[in-house]
């Protein structure tokens, strides 16, 4: 069991964590301001494939990290325009933003990073290098924990914190709290209530843009077609099973990240005498959701404007 | 019409552009297309029939999909889950579709009715959470997808994988199993004419029957009906299991009648596209026929494009996209008031 449950396991379950964190809070500052966002997988996946490109043609992550939350930006405006200004469904339109994004970025792949795979040139994206510090190493615990992880994986733990503050301190989170409640009584108060929601919308972008520029600058080294793989709905899950706050998302995001990097470990070695199958080890992340959202872990109360 | 119109210059424009990105002239491109969805071969490689079949073959899933949204959707109920369904549906009938102890006349039935049920069921448990724990359906469908995608792998892997192959997937079908194909060397199957008559009969129950207006009358203003009479929790509950039944029907076709076995990766996206197929549709049962045609026929035209010129067969994923974004900002508006 020794081998199993060590501290190297909490340093892949942060890195594993690192994209559902931001993709999660992304979400959090969408649905508080009463927008559902079920296209964070998309913008995830776009922010990847920007990330890559923009950081092969540049040969800098910073300008990838940039283009890809410019890019979650640009596909979390279409959600804007579509709910606020169409008023189209909340739904309707997450599926569709999530369904261009599969389409698009597997479209640009093919078209721009494969042909220069069958050129001879390399699709391997030098992305961010790991933080090293012979200090940082030398601390008991926290220099495992730490160990070859990139800024990114801080900063995202941190984050939680700052958006915390944000909304309790902040004019600007009151006013999400107002509208989030009731959009209608929030106006009437003179708070900019569609204001307010381009905002959190564009911000979920920014956010879910950088958890996929995370995958392709700091997690993997290449883009592949589809490589979110699910992470944007494990994010949303995240976000409800933390019950719309930024440190219950936090956690909960790592938990999922922990069963990730548990079952990347155990690769069918035995826990305690007993084989315990990946598959429903990934599946538990979805199954508590369930369980959480029918009451069995306290009242789950979502924002009470959410998808007005 | 004005607005139609628009939107067919809208997705015509965007099909324009990724043909022109991919390098192609867009007359070339687009006789293509219309070559690969009305079956007329380009290249003497392919047969028409071909042509036929991939798009006869698409349909069928994409109606039995779309009518599964479209059901629900009726109903008031969102389902994204019919992925997750058609996975569950696909999964049993390749687990009783490759037992041999059966009947002969009873296999195939007993194998797409017990698809069509565990799909029905999958969709219940939702619909279930939703009226009594207050679920949002969207979510709970949405993680029993993901849930149904790790379930179906595991008892692949655990239970259904044939002994006498490497790879994950089920032994072939028991014979007694196998839904014959339209015509020989089709990989279309009779599921295409069930798929149709389904349509058909839905068309006629939901605008036909006292049941029909009653689930309609539940999805339009719940309330409303409540107050009118209508057992709205119960006909909530028979249009989703109805609807998870049609998609666990589409993974069940798909195994007896294309792929003759269940397997790793069974591709469960048709669930998805059936959303794009309801909203094209209007939830009409009927016009989900029409819409599952044009849906197939623009894959089965960039499938074409794709294999004659190496253009991405994303086109069709990228248009489909826009289309459900015009569709639900034009047509679907929330009528409710500004506020």
């Amino acid at each position: 069991m020794g081998d199993i449950f060590d501290l190297q396991l909490v340093n892949t379950a942060m890195r594993q964590a690192t994209p559902l964190i931001l993709a999660a809070l992304g979400g959090l500052l969408s649905e508080r301001v009463g927008v559902i966002n079920i296209g964070l997988e998309g913008k995830i996946l776009m922010g990847a494939f920007a990330g890559a490109l923009a950081t092969l043609l540049t040969g800098s992550p910073i300008v990838g990290l940039a283009s890809a939350m410019v890019i979650g930006a640009m596909f979390a405006l279409i959600h804007a325009v579509a709910t606020q200004e169409l008023r189209t469904d909340h739904i309707i339109s997450g599926v569709a933003i999530n369904l261009l994004a599969l389409g698009l970025s597997t479209y640009l792949y093919r078209q721009i990073i494969l042909p220069r795979e069958e050129r001879g040139e390399s699709s391997v994206v030098q992305g961010f290098a790991p933080i090293r510090s012979e200090w940082l190493d030398s601390l008991p615990i926290l220099g495992t924990l730490l160990r070859d992880q990139t800024w990114l994986v801080l900063f995202a733990f941190v984050l939680p914190f700052g958006v915390l503050w944000a909304l309790n301190r902040t004019r600007w989170g009151l006013r999400v709290y107002a509208v989030g409640n009731d959009s209608v009584k929030a106006r009437t108060m003179g708070v900019p209530v569609k204001r307010m929601r381009y905002t959190g919308v564009l911000l979920s972008g920014v956010l879910a843009g950088m958890a996929g520029a995370f995958l392709t600058l700091a997690s993997a080294d290449q883009f592949r077609e589809n490589m979110s793989a699910g992470r944007g709905f494990i994010a949303l899950a995240a976000l409800i099973f933390g019950r719309w706050h930024p440190i219950g998302a936090l956690v909960a995001a790592f938990g999922f990240g922990f069963f990730e990097a548990l079952q990347m470990r155990l690769q069918g070695q035995p826990v305690f005498g007993v084989q315990l199958p990946t598959d429903l080890i990934l599946m538990l992340p979805y199954l508590l959701t369930v369980i959480a959202l029918i009451g069995l872990f306290g009242r789950m109360k979502p924002p009470s404007d959410l998808g007005n | 019409m004005a607005q139609a119109l628009l939107g067919a210059l809208v997705v015509l424009g965007v099909l324009s552009l990724l043909i022109a990105l991919s390098g192609n002239s867009i007359g070339q491109g687009y006789r293509l297309i219309v070559q690969g969805a009305i079956g007329i071969p380009p290249s003497d490689q392919l047969s028409p029939l071909d042509a036929w079949d991939a798009v006869l073959h698409d349909m069928t899933l994409l109606i039995l999909t779309g009518l599964s949204v479209a059901i629900a959707l009726q109903a008031g109920l969102f389902n994204i889950g019919a992925a997750g369904q058609l996975l569950m549906g696909a999964m049993v009938a390749g687990w009783i579709g490759t037992r041999s102890d059966l009947p002969t006349a009873v296999h195939l039935p007993l194998t797409l009715s017990l698809g069509a049920l565990v799909g029905a069921l999958w969709a219940l448990v939702p619909a279930l959470l939703k009226l009594y724990r207050g679920a949002h359906e969207v979510i709970t469908t949405i993680m029993f997808n993901y849930i149904a995608l790790y379930l179906t792998h595991w008892l692949l892997m655990e239970h259904l994988q044939d002994p006498t192959s490497d790879v994950p997937r089920t032994a072939f079908l028991a014979e007694t199993a196998q839904l014959p194909p339209l015509g020989s060397f089709m990989q279309t199957s009779w599921g295409f004419v069930i798929a149709v008559m389904l349509a058909l009969v839905l068309w006629a129950v939901l605008f036909r029957t006292v049941w029909g207006y009653e689930v309609r009358a539940t999805g339009a203003n719940r309330d409303a009906a409540e107050a009118g009479g209508v057992p709205v929790n119960r006909r909530t509950l028979q249009a989703m299991l109805l609807a998870g039944g049609m998609a666990g029907l589409a993974g069940a076709i798909e195994v007896v009648g294309t792929q003759y076995r269940f397997f790793e990766g069974f591709p469960a996206d048709y669930g998805f596209d059936g959303i794009a197929v309801a909203l094209l549709g209007a939830n009409h049962p009927a016009l989900a026929v029409v819409s599952a045609w044009v849906m197939s026929a623009l894959r089965g035209g960039t499938y074409y494009l794709h294999i004659e010129t190496g253009a991405p067969k994303e086109i069709a994923v990228i248009v489909q996209a826009v289309l459900i974004l015009y569709v639900a900002a034009v047509y679907l508006r929330k009528r409710r008031v500004e506020g």
